[in-house]
């Protein structure tokens, strides 16, 4: 199977190139194991992961024009020849390694974690089984960054815009029975940029490799502002 | 007035005049097909009627609400130096107070005509 492989070392190259790679295919192979055996026939290019199964978020790469996982993605379901590119939008460091600080950022910003304003009780905060659900569909974000570089929005704006994977993440604290700053959490994605940059573009759904919906969320998140605010 | 340019508020004047924006030009149309004016006196009397003024006032004021939004949205993404973006935002401004006082003089002509 056929490949084009961006490379780019910013201590030896110019500017960026593609390289073309021929890997044997064998079934069942993932788009992980292609750019393992590409790293064989050259020591140099360089990409990050791990777990290999879709849990760590750390693949996360631009095939054949769309973000994808590359351990989770079968390269049966890819057209030759299958062009390999870093995260569009993000400062490369080297190949396809890119750098993420930014998206860590705007997530950061979202105060990811539960506010309670009443002294913790001494056991575990309940939660009804629906109260629970309502998780469903939002914790399951692995940060992979998938949507967030994907989303033309987060181009323009990466520094204001939170972008859809923080958004997700505001929606699930949101969402959480026993969280207690959702007053100041709406606050906090008022005015023009933080949130209300999301044009429903619905690319951040289309990129999600977990199948989640960051578009809902958000949606989501906007109907409890006007809600609040009327 | 806060600080910050308006999310909420910018948001929600958007979906509002597109839906009634959607409703007048369905009306709008069913009129010009199922009885369209024959001539400038037939256009200026149905202008004139105090429904359709009011609901063109509306329809105007509706559009020029949501093409500002829109717009503004489009130079918040795109345009990025400070200056060429209130240069720009402030024309725009102008442009659209402009017209919606242009729609006004045509109705009040029909009006009093």
């Amino acid at each position: 199977m056929k490949f084009s492989v961006y490379r780019y070392n910013p201590d030896t190259d110019n500017e960026p190139y593609m390289q073309a790679f021929e890997v044997e295919t064998r079934q069942g192979m993932m788009l992980r194991d292609a750019l393992m055996a590409i790293q064989e026939q050259d020591e140099s290019f360089t990409f990050r992961h791990s777990c290999g199964e879709g849990v760590c978020g750390s693949d996360g790469v631009n095939v054949n024009g769309s973000n994808k996982l590359a351990c989770i993605t079968p390269l049966s379901e890819l057209k030759e020849t299958v062009e390999v590119r870093p995260f569009p939008g993000r400062p490369v460091v080297r190949d396809l390694v890119v750098d993420m600080s930014q998206f860590y950022a705007q997530y950061k910003k979202v105060d990811p974690w539960l506010i309670r304003k009443e002294p913790m009780p001494e056991q575990e905060i309940l939660q009804s089984p629906e109260e629970r659900d309502k998780l469903d569909g939002l914790y399951e974000c692995i940060m992979c960054g998938c949507c967030s570089t994907s989303c033309p929005s987060f181009w323009w704006n990466p520094d204001k815009f939170l972008g859809p994977q923080a958004l997700l993440s505001a929606c699930r604290f949101l969402a959480d029975s026993r969280d207690q700053a959702s007053e100041e959490r709406l606050n906090s994605l008022e005015g023009p940029y933080k949130m209300f940059r999301c044009h429903t573009i619905m690319n951040c759904v289309e990129a999600c490799p977990k199948g989640l919906n960051p578009t809902k969320a958000i949606g989501h998140i906007k109907a409890i502002m006007l809600k609040d605010a009327i | 007035m806060s600080r910050q340019a308006s999310g909420l508020r910018a948001w929600f004047l958007q979906r509002a005049t597109a839906i009634y924006l959607i409703l007048f030009i369905l009306y709008a149309l069913q009129h010009m097909i199922f009885s369209p004016p024959a001539n400038h006196a037939d256009w200026q009397a149905w202008v004139a009627s105090p429904l359709v003024s009011l609901g063109l006032l509306l329809f105007f004021a509706s559009l020029l609400l949501h093409a500002w939004v829109g717009f503004r949205d489009v130079i918040i993404d795109y345009v990025h130096p400070t200056p060429i973006r209130v240069t720009v935002l402030t024309v725009a401004g102008f442009v659209l107070v402009g017209c919606a006082a242009w729609v006004l003089q045509i109705i009040i002509l029909a009006q009093i005509a």
